[in-house]
């Protein structure tokens, strides 16, 4: 049973549902020893923001490399070794100074881990999930992120196949710093589009 | 409530807002989904996704880690018979 581990023993109803299909499961073979402590630890401390920002730096450094980075998203990323589960067929999609883009899941959660980590709580909650689509540039204003009158918004809603991230805008007065410099100054919203640099 | 062990460390990706995981639930439900998704489906995300959106769609306001469960407890029954990885 599920008594091989040293959790402690589950509290609240959805932690016993949790530990009865982590038994189930374990019993079917489908969760191999050390499986769980594997996964957590890759989505809590090696896949994250800093992935997506490392790709960022480079694309404002490197002209030709943002050049594929557009063109194919997957292939590029996957240059600096980042890949895996959602992220098979990812898009890059660039802001400019008329062009200003965010990323959604209408349906559920979606959304670039390789290059992102898991989403934010905010991402996942309906309101977000709803109003981006419905009034962005009300709600990209209300999250700090006011758009002139004359951006064009385009609003991306991930869907089973497609990944989008977002290329934003290089700051202004960054010429002199190196790509580690550049990549520190790339938050995770700037990346989901709500927020510029 | 605990944190999980490897929360001790210091090179999480906390930078850009919140960590991935409230509680080590949450965390063991995700990779569960993970496994089923990798030893079942053949690294198929869909079936789970589809389950997802149900799942969300039932009850919006529900946390989000529960419609995860809720989820992976509605693909179970769905499972092939016999899978050895």
């Amino acid at each position: 049973m599920s008594d091989s581990t040293h959790r402690p023993a589950p509290v609240s109803p959805v932690e016993q549902r949790v530990a009865a299909l982590e038994a189930l499961l374990t019993e079917r073979g489908l969760v191999p020893e050390g499986f769980i402590e594997q996964v957590t630890r890759r989505y809590e401390s090696e896949t994250g923001p800093m992935n997506g920002a490392k790709v960022v730096a480079r694309a404002w450094l490197d002209p030709q490399y943002k050049q594929r980075l557009l063109a194919d998203g997957t292939a590029a990323i996957a240059e600096l070794g980042f890949g895996g589960p959602e992220g098979d067929h990812m898009v890059v999609v660039e802001n400019t100074a008329a062009v200003h883009n965010v990323i959604v899941c209408t349906l559920c959660s979606c959304y670039p881990w390789p290059v992102l980590g898991l989403p934010p709580a905010w991402y996942k909650d309906p309101p977000y999930r709803a109003r981006m689509v419905r009034e962005p540039r009300a709600l990209l204003a209300e999250m700090g992120c006011p758009l002139p009158e004359e951006a064009e918004i385009r609003v991306w809603d991930s869907s089973a196949e497609v990944r989008y991230l977002v290329l934003p805008q290089r700051p202004a007065a960054t010429e002199d710093m190196t790509e580690a410099e550049l990549a520190a100054l790339v938050t995770r919203d700037s990346m989901i589009g709500v927020a510029r640099l | 409530m605990t944190a999980p062990l490897s929360l001790s460390g210091l090179d999480l990706p906390r930078r850009n807002g919140e960590l991935a995981f409230d509680a080590p639930w949450q965390s063991t439900v995700f990779a569960l989904a993970a496994a089923v998704i990798e030893h079942a489906f053949g690294g198929d995300r869909e079936p789970f996704r589809q389950q997802l959106i149900t799942a969300i769609a039932a009850e919006p306001g529900r946390p989000y880690w529960e419609s995860w469960t809720a989820a992976l407890e509605a693909l179970v029954p769905t499972l092939p018979e016999r899978s050895t990885p």
